[in-house]
């Protein structure tokens, strides 16, 4: 009786979790919330997830970008939120996290349009990513005419762009040796 | 690595689903779980030790550990499997009576975790033994180990499925409009105030620094803004934002209106009071 009586005076410490639910603290690293909307596929998070629970790769007929994320493989340590630029990756307060005999019910997948190179019709990023790009480039204070003249590049692909730069190049030098 | 351990037939036939669902509806009420830990770093197990406290008292299902694979009704496998622990792993899942529950729990459990890909370890429970539950988590909070328990009885329900996204827009995101009317203030800011911070704090610092920045009459005189921004960190209670938001001041803002005119050493904010 005498231990009833002291748990009544400091009261119950056991969270009656399943038949409530519990409330995590702040800064809870649950799982990585997706927001489609939000995502550009600038590919960011996958390169900084370490253990390559995100994995962004172009799907078999080069169509589509498939950006992939496979719960069962996460610890959880925040780096995709640290590094997306749009906040399009967020870890939730979600904890409940478990399934039954289908791992794959543990990925999420979104699909997005790719851009191919004007030059060598190869895709090489997404079209999101280009129109994000312009986007940030009118805010950080360019006028339409500068935007026109200084991304003309900006639809070709790194390759065709070295090519490019490297067939300039080699032009000067061979009229500067006749 | 490819499966070399298949599943003996009475094994098999003994563990079907509704053979699995008939044991439960009799042992309801007691479920004793046997821990393999299959060179898991021991993350998974303290959690493991957290949920077994009062705190979280999972004996309220009747669920306990008992310290024999031959007493237990559920196997609970941490860790990626390494190369040592694949027969210790085969025997308690021999000796344990059929049918039984098993469940892979953590990252490494589940998938391979961190470990995916590396040499020495079979990378995942159900590389070897058929899992019916996973649990995801490095390590796994003591919440989620409870759920996925009671998932593995059948008192809660799964709640994650495989999610697909498809046919989005190809607008750019919105993108907010600078204070300066050039989006690189914000994005030094930013920067810096995540190199001060780290990503969670950081972006609090930086929506706490524009909002005071916002406040300023003029964004563009240097005298004008700083008392602003004295006055306001004063008012700041946390003394990491307060510190945080001088140091920004200093060297993004300063920076910043480097470009449009001249500034001297008054114009920076004391760090010292």
């Amino acid at each position: 009786m005498k231990l009833l009586d002291m748990t009544r005076k400091y009261g119950n410490a056991t969270y009656n979790y399943p038949f409530e639910p519990y409330k995590v603290p702040e800064g809870f690293r649950g799982k990585p919330a997706y927001d489609y909307e939000k995502c550009i596929g600038c590919t960011a998070c996958a390169v900084a997830c370490p253990s390559n629970a995100i994995n962004v790769k172009l799907n078999e007929d080069k169509s589509k970008l498939v950006w992939e994320f496979n719960c069962a493989r996460c610890i959880f340590c925040g780096r995709c939120d640290e590094v997306c630029p749009t906040n399009a990756v967020l870890l939730s307060d979600e904890f409940e996290m478990a399934v039954r005999f289908d791992k794959d019910n543990l990925k999420e997948r979104g699909e997005l349009d790719v851009e191919c190179c004007q030059k060598c019709k190869n895709p090489f990023t997404t079209s999101k990513l280009i129109s994000y790009d312009i986007e940030r480039l009118k805010k950080a204070g360019w006028d339409e005419a500068t935007l026109a003249e200084k991304t003309k590049y900006i639809r070709t692909c790194p390759e065709c762009k070295k090519n490019i730069a490297v067939e300039n190049s080699t032009q000067y030098f061979v009229r500067k040796r006749k | 690595m490819s499966k070399t351990y298949v599943v003996p037939e009475e094994i098999a036939s003994a563990n079907s689903l509704e053979a699995k669902l008939e044991h439960l509806k009799n042992i309801k009420g007691s479920f004793n779980v046997y821990r393999v830990d299959c060179g898991s770093c021991n993350g998974c197990e303290i959690e493991i030790f957290a949920a077994i406290t009062p705190m979280w008292d999972p004996e309220r299902f009747g669920f306990k550990l008992v310290a024999s694979p031959r007493h237990a009704d559920i196997l609970l496998c941490s860790g990626p499997v390494t190369r040592q622990m694949y027969y210790p792993l085969l025997r308690a899942y021999e000796a344990t009576p059929d049918p039984k529950v098993v469940v892979a729990i953590g990252a490494c459990g589940s998938s391979g975790g961190i470990f995916h890909d590396a040499y020495s370890v079979w990378g995942g429970i159900d590389k070897i033994i058929p899992v019916d539950v996973y649990i995801p988590g490095c390590p796994p909070h003591p919440a989620t180990i409870i759920h996925g328990l009671a998932t593995a009885l059948g008192i809660l329900d799964q709640k994650l499925e495989l999610k697909e996204h498809k046919n989005g827009s190809n607008e750019s995101p919105e993108i907010k409009t600078s204070v300066f009317n050039n989006i690189l203030f914000e994005r030094d800011v930013l920067a810096e105030a995540k190199q001060l911070m780290g990503y969670l704090y950081g972006r609090k610092l930086f929506d706490k620094y524009i909002k005071a920045v916002k406040e300023s009459p003029n964004i563009k005189d240097t005298v004008q803004t700083k008392i602003t921004m004295e006055r306001l960190s004063r008012e700041e209670e946390d003394p990491r934002y307060r510190e945080c938001m001088k140091v920004i001041h200093n060297n993004v803002y300063l920076n910043h209106i480097k470009q449009f005119k001249e500034i001297d050493i008054a114009d920076r904010i004391d760090l010292s009071d």
